[in-house]
Parts: structure tokens; sequence; C-alpha cells
């Protein structure tokens, strides 16, 4: 296997695209909670890039990626990157170094824990925090990883198409969102009024970086700088567009005027939900998912505000319910067309891959809710998940980290 | 045509049309009920 110079350039740097999400995700909550809590919340994507970034080299790679052991896990032979160098692998990257792939998968497994900070904010403990999150990467995320993408993993082996994480990122992290929500409880004062985003500004902001990160998210998992990565690139600035055009729209129609955050919410609706389908849909594919994907995203939002679950920050409806239909569409419009080592979907005429994609998200969702809850309840053996009602009335800023994020809180 | 590129007209037609018939004046604001604990500063007279 030769190393092919401009493959390990893109896939580096889209390694670094990936590696900016996380931060950007941080602030796209940070603006969205209220001011007491911004600092806790950016923390909260800070801390688990370095967090994971350890894991991963020590264990999360092996497990998610190793040798496959009864197509539900990987082994430990590449604990601490034990036989993972910088010649190729060649189940996953041929030209490549192994370090370049391992690395790109490492900002993938940073995120996506991260995602799901976004709705226990305001409310939960640190220390517990941390706790979730390790055992979270390691006992949810690393085994979904394994299935779908993992030499020898079960979903792989099924035929399950997943491009870039609709199932593995998405689903995962968007109904665990929704297990720790609930497992939580609401906030103080949820239901009694609006709780304001402090700072709009920094959500669109976040939003826009999220959005340009995602390029190396989606086009580098073509694993190669050619025509796929070109495709995968046009799909999910198209699909994104779409969504936060429809978001926009049906948000317009429904409280009577066109919503910034909305646009905002919307453009990553469509990111996620063109994440799964990006390496093996055409441009009107990816059209008719961003469309979807502003409808039904931004109808979960509606149904959860209905039942008056406290996902603070919407990762279910977003991430969640995006990445379903995004799975699921991955099923419908895929074709060989795009690419030859993917498989047509429905509307191309094989009906057979929308019930196997079917299954990969009933599966990636009965492990979440099943892993998510279990660890939830483990912690909070060992450590209170949720902060006092008098530290969580203070903000967690000061009450976690005794730092505020502006000067004039704590003149107040 | 195939019925994806069908279905994207009829998405992107429906969307682009949609912003004919929407308000095109805001309603009338009214100030949001802010949930907040934190202490407001006081006026000092002197």
């Amino acid at each position: 296997m030769k190393i092919d110079s401009g493959d390990t350039a893109w896939v580096l740097m889209s390694a670094a695209l990936v590696m900016l999400m996380t931060p950007a995700l941080g602030f796209f909550y940070g603006g969205l909670v209220r001011r007491k809590n911004v600092l806790s919340t950016i923390m909260h994507s800070f801390f688990i890039l370095c967090l994971i970034s350890v894991q991963w080299v020590l264990w999360g790679y092996s497990l998610a990626f190793g040798p496959d052991k009864a197509h539900i896990i990987g082994g430990l032979d590449w604990v601490g990157l034990n036989h993972v160098g910088l010649t190729p692998n060649a189940d996953y990257a041929p030209t490549i170094p192994h370090q370049a792939y391992m690395l790109f998968q490492m900002m993938f497994a940073v995120i996506t824990p991260a995602l799901i900070s976004g709705a226990f904010a305001e409310r939960q403990r640190f220390k517990a925090f941390v706790l979730f999150s390790l055992l979270w990467a390691t006992f949810v995320y690393d085994p979904i990883a394994h299935w779908v993408w993992g030499a020898g993993g079960w979903l792989h082996n099924l035929g399950t198409l997943d491009f870039a994480g609709g199932t593995v990122v998405h689903i995962s992290s968007g109904v665990s969102a929704l297990v720790a929500a609930l497992v939580l409880g609401r906030r103080i004062g949820f239901g009694q009024g609006k709780f304001e985003p402090h700072n709009a500004t920094m959500t669109v902001l976040g939003a826009c970086l999220l959005w340009f990160g995602w390029f190396g998210f989606n086009a580098g998992s073509a694993v190669t700088s050619g025509t796929l990565a070109t495709s995968a690139f046009v799909v999910t600035n198209t699909a994104t567009a779409m969504a936060a055009l429809t978001w926009m729209t049906v948000s317009w129609w429904h409280k009577r005027q066109p919503s910034v955050l909305g646009a905002a919410a919307g453009a990553v609706a469509g990111l996620v939900a063109i994440t799964p389908a990006s390496g093996f849909v055409n441009v009107m594919g990816a059209i008719v998912i961003g469309f979807g994907a502003g409808v039904v995203c931004y109808a979960a939002i509606q149904l959860r505000e209905r039942i008056r679950v406290d996902d603070a920050l919407d990762v279910w409806a977003v991430h969640g319910i995006g990445g379903t239909w995004g799975a699921l569409a991955t099923g419908l419009f895929a074709t060989v067309a795009i690419n030859t080592a993917g498989a047509n979907g429905l509307f191309y005429g094989n009906p057979k891959q929308a019930l196997i994609q079917l299954v990969a998200i009933g599966a990636s969702w009965g492990w979440s809710i099943i892993g998510t809850f279990a660890i939830l309840k483990l912690v909070n053996l060992i450590v209170p998940l949720r902060v006092g009602e008098d530290e969580e009335a203070l903000g967690l800023d000061l009450s976690q980290h005794g730092e505020p994020a502006y000067a004039d809180v704590s003149a107040f | 045509m195939d019925p994806t590129t069908i279905m994207a007209i009829a998405c992107s037609v429906l969307v682009f049309t949609g912003w004919l018939v929407l308000p095109h004046a805001p309603k009338t604001v009214k100030p949001a009920v802010v949930v907040s604990e934190e202490r407001q500063p006081v006026a000092i007279s002197a």
C-alpha cells in the first residue's frame, strides 16, 4: 500500500476541521443558556475535547476499530495505539497513515458526548459530567462505532450505510440526551417563563463555525481527496442551506416571524440529516433531505415542548430526530451512481436498503437508551448528578468553576 | 425525471412560494417574561 500525499493532507485537514466543531458547539450552546451558566456550558465541550483525546489513544480507538470480537466490539490489541502506526490499514484507509485515520476518527469520538451536554445544561454537577462522559464514550459510543464502522461489526456486515455518523454520532447522542434530560429532571423555573438565550449572536457564530467544520466531518469521511469528497462537500452544503430555509419558513408560518436562531438551528438540523447520506446521495436527494430535516426537527421541538421535557438545548430534536431522518433517508435516496461502494436506496429500486437502515436506527436507539440510563444511575451512586438548588440558582459558572463568564455578574 | 428530482423540485417550490403568503410585517412585540435568579442592580439615590 502506497501513501497518497493528497489524501493524507485532506484527512489531516479534515481532522482539524472536525476538531474546530467541538469548541464551535460550545459557543452554539453557550449562547443559548443564561449568562450565569455560559462558562460551564463552554467548559463541557472544551473538557471533552481533552478527555476523549486521551481516552481514544488509550483504549477508545481499539474498542471501536480494533480487531473484531464477536461482531460486537473491537479487541484490546490496539490499546495505547499498539499496532496503529504510520503505515496504512487496508480495512479502513489504504492510502493514508493509520494514525491519520485514527486522528480523524478521534474528533468524531470527541464531539459526540459533547453534543449530549446540551440536554443537561444549567443543572449537571461537573464531577458527574466527567464520570458520565468517560463511561458513555467507552460503553455507548465505542460499541456503536464498531457495529457500524468497524471491520466485522454486525451492522457493517448487514450493509448499513452511514457515511459520516447519522447513527454513530447523532442518534446515539440525541437519544442519550433525551434519556439524560428525563433522568436529571427539569431546571428550576422550567415552564414558568421563557429561558431566554443570553447571547444569540454567539449561537449564530457557533452555527456558522459548525457548518464550516462539517465539511471536514462529511467530505473528510471519503478518506480520499477525489470525486467522492467533492460530492459529499456539495450535498452537505446544499442540504444545510435547504434545511435552514425550510426551518425559517416553517417557524415564520407558525410563529409569524422569521427567527434568526431558528435559521441557525435549521442549518444544524440539515447538517445532521445529511451526515449519514453525504457519500451516497446526489444533490436532488440532498434538497429533499434538507427539507425533511427542517420540517421534522421543528416538529420534534414542538412535541418536546408539549410533553414538557427539559432537554435544555434541544439535542434530541435536532440530533436524535435529525439523525434518524437522515439514516432513513439514506435508505431512500442512496444511489450507486454517486458511490459504487454503497448501495441503491428505495427510490432507486432497492427497498431492502430502507429496512437495513431501520434495523440500524433501532439498534442505535436501543443501545443508547439502555447504556445511557445504566451509566447515569451508576454515576448517581457515586456522585449526585444534579447540583443543589442553591447552586443551580447561583449558576454553574460560580458554583462549579468559581469563575464568572462576564465580570459584571459577580458584582450583582 | 426520477422521483428524487420531482420531490426536490416540489420541496423547493413549496418553500420559495411559501414566502409570498407569509406575514410581511412583524406582530406586536410583547416583552418576554424572563426567568432569572440573578440579583438586579439597585438604584442608589443621593
